[in-house]
C-alpha cells in the first residue's frame, strides 16, 4: 500500500517542479521588497520613538501597538478582503508586500529604538558640542553605533519575515505556500509536497539565521 | 569550513529521518493487511471498528445539506452526516455510534493515512490520481461544477469571465474542470485558490474575483440576494466514501453499504430529503 511518500508521489512532484519553482521565486520577490520595506519603517519610527517630541513617540507608539498586538492574518485579510469596499484594490504582489513589510517594521522598529537608545548619551550631547546638526548627528555618530546592535535581531527578523509570507496562501497570493498547498490538495501527494517546500524555506533561512549567530558572536567580541 | 560541514550534516540527517518517517508510515499498513486476509470471516479493519465500539468518520462542516455544522445550535448534519450514520448502523448496529471529525480539503488525505478517521465522506471527489492513494466507493452522489456571480455584474456565462478571475476551492476538481472548459471556448481566466468555501465568498462579496466556482450543490448553501448561480455546469463531479489503502475490508464494506442503500431506493430517499435533486 502507498503511504505519503510513496515513490510515486516524488516522481510526480519532480514532473511538476516548475509549479514550486514558481512560487520559490514569487516568495523571495515578496521577501525582498517586504524587507526592504520593514527597514525603511523600522528606521524611521524607530527614530521617531526615541524623539524629545511627544507627537513623533505617539506616532511610534501607535504604529508598534497596532501592528503588534494584531494578527498577521488580519491585516493580510483586511488589505485583500476589507480595502476593495472604500474602492482600492491593491494587486495581490503589493497586498504580500505591503501587509508584510508593515507588519515585519513594527518590530524592526523597536529594534532600531532599542539600538538607538543603547548608544550613551554622551555620544550625543559630545556630538552636539562639536557643532553637529541633528540629522548630522544620527547620521555619522548615533545610527552607526546602533546599528552594531540592531544587526543581528534584524536578521533574525528578516527569517522570520520569509517565513511570514506563507500567509499569503491564503488569499490566493501565488507564493511557494500557495502552490505547495494547491498541488498538494489537487492530487493529494501532501507528503513529498510540504517536505519539499520545507526545505526550500530552509535553503533560504538555514543561511539567514546562521550569518546572524555570525553576527552576534561577533558582537560579543567586540563589545 | 567546519562548521559549514556540520550544517551539511544536520540537514542529511533531518531528510534522514523524514525516510524513516516514511517507511515507518508503511509498515503497520503492510502489517493490517496481512493479518486481514489471515482471518476469514470479519476483516481486521472491520473488526478494529468493532472492538472499538465506535465508527470514526471524517466529514465536512462548512457545506450546508452535505456536512453543515449550525453555528446556532452546534448540531452537525446533512446527507453525507446521514450516511455515516448509515454506516455505522450497519458495522455496529447503532446508528449514534459514530464519532464525527470536522476535514477539510487539505485535512482529509492525512486523516485517512495516519488513521485518525476510517472514512471520509466530504464531497470527495473521484479521481484516477486520488485513487492511486485511497480507496473511493462507487459514487452516492454526482454533481455538477458550477458559477456563481453577483447579479449586478451581468455575466451570464463562462463567455463573460474572459480575463477575469474566478475563485475555486483548494483541492476541488472544479480548476480542472474550467481548465478544460475554457480551453474549449478559446479563453482565458484567472484562477485563484482558497483554503475554505467562506474565504472564497468573502472574496465575491469584496469584489476581488469575479466568480465562485464550485460544485452546484455546495454553491447553492451559498447562494444569497446579490448572487445567482448560473445554469452553466461542467465536467460532472463523482463522490465517493473514501477508506486508506489497505483498509480493503472497509472499502468494501462501504461499496456494498452503498450499493444496499442505493437498489433499496434509501439512497434517493436520503438525497430527496436534503433538497438535492
Amino acid at each position: 500500500m502507498p503511504g505519503p511518500f510513496a515513490a510515486f508521489k516524488w516522481e510526480a512532484l519532480l514532473s511538476d517542479w516548475n509549479v514550486f519553482a514558481e512560487g520559490f521565486g514569487m516568495t523571495i520577490a515578496v521577501s525582498v521588497l517586504a524587507l526592504l520595506l520593514a527597514l525603511v519603517l523600522g528606521i524611521a519610527f524607530g527614530m521617531m520613538g526615541t524623539e524629545k517630541s511627544r507627537l513623533f513617540r505617539l506616532v511610534n507608539r501607535c504604529y508598534v501597538e497596532l501592528i503588534q498586538n494584531t494578527p498577521l492574518v488580519i491585516q493580510i485579510f483586511f488589505l485583500y478582503n476589507g480595502l476593495p469596499y472604500i474602492g482600492i484594490q491593491l494587486p495581490i504582489f503589493w497586498v504580500g508586500m505591503l501587509g508584510i513589510g508593515v507588519y515585519h517594521g513594527a518590530y524592526a522598529a523597536e529594534v532600531v529604538r532599542a539600538g538607538i537608545l543603547s548608544v550613551p548619551k554622551g555620544q550625543f550631547e559630545a556630538a552636539m558640542a562639536q557643532g553637529f546638526s541633528y540629522r548630522d548627528t544620527m547620521r555619522h555618530i548615533i545610527l552607526p553605533q546602533a546599528k552594531r546592535l540592531a544587526y543581528p535581531p534584524l536578521t533574525n527578523l528578516a527569517v522570520n519575515l520569509i517565513k511570514n509570507t506563507s500567509v499569503m496562501a491564503m488569499i490566493a497570493g501565488g507564493d511557494l505556500m500557495y502552490h505547495a498547498d494547491s498541488w498538494a490538495s489537487a492530487n493529494l501527494y501532501y507528503g513529498p509536497a510540504y517536505v519539499v517546500t520545507g526545505l526550500l524555506y530552509i535553503a533560504i533561512c538555514f543561511p539567514l539565521a546562521t550569518y546572524a549567530k555570525h553576527l552576534e558572536s561577533k558582537l560579543e567580541v567586540s563589545v | 569550513m567546519k562548521k559549514v560541514t556540520t550544517c551539511f550534516l544536520a540537514i542529511l540527517f533531518c531528510i534522514g529521518m523524514l525516510a524513516v518517517a516514511g517507511c515507518g508510515a508503511d509498515k503497520p499498513a503492510a502489517s493490517d493487511a496481512a493479518s486481514a486476509s489471515g482471518s476469514a470471516a470479519v476483516p481486521a479493519d472491520i473488526k478494529a471498528i468493532k472492538d472499538r465500539g465506535v465508527l470514526k468518520v471524517g466529514i465536512k462542516v462548512d457545506v450546508p445539506k452535505f456536512g453543515f455544522k449550525d453555528p446556532n445550535t452546534g448540531e452537525t448534519s446533512g446527507m453525507e452526516i446521514d450516511l455515516a450514520k448509515q454506516l455505522a448502523q450497519e458495522i455496529l448496529g447503532d446508528a449514534s455510534k459514530v464519532e464525527f471529525e470536522s476535514v477539510t480539503a487539505k485535512t482529509r488525505g492525512p486523516l485517512l493515512d495516519n488513521g485518525e478517521v476510517d472514512y471520509v465522506i466530504a464531497t470527495f471527489t473521484i479521481t484516477d490520481e486520488r485513487k492511486k492513494s485511497y480507496n473511493f466507493t462507487e459514487p452516492y452522489f454526482k454533481d455538477g461544477v458550477a458559477l456563481m456571480v453577483k447579479k449586478a455584474s451581468g455575466i451570464q456565462g463562462l463567455a463573460d469571465l474572459n480575463g477575469k478571475k474566478i475563485g475555486v476551492a483548494q483541492s476541488a476538481t472544479s480548476k480542472k474542470a474550467l481548465e478544460s472548459a475554457m480551453k474549449e471556448k478559446n479563453m482565458k481566466a484567472d484562477i485563484l485558490e482558497f483554503g475554505t468555501y467562506p474565504e472564497i465568498k468573502t472574496a465575491l462579496d469584496s469584489g476581488r474575483i469575479d466568480c465562485f466556482s464550485v460544485d452546484g450543490a455546495i454553491l447553492a448553501g451559498y447562494l444569497d440576494d446579490s448572487t445567482v448561480i448560473l445554469p452553466e455546469r461542467y465536467d460532472p463531479q463523482l463522490y465517493g466514501i473514501a477508506s486508506k489503502k489497505g483498509n480493503d475490508g472497509l472499502a468494501k464494506f462501504a461499496n456494498d453499504t452503498i450499493a444496499k442503500l442505493q437498489s433499496s431506493g434509501e439512497m434517493d430517499k436520503i438525497i430527496e430529503k436534503w433538497g438535492l435533486k
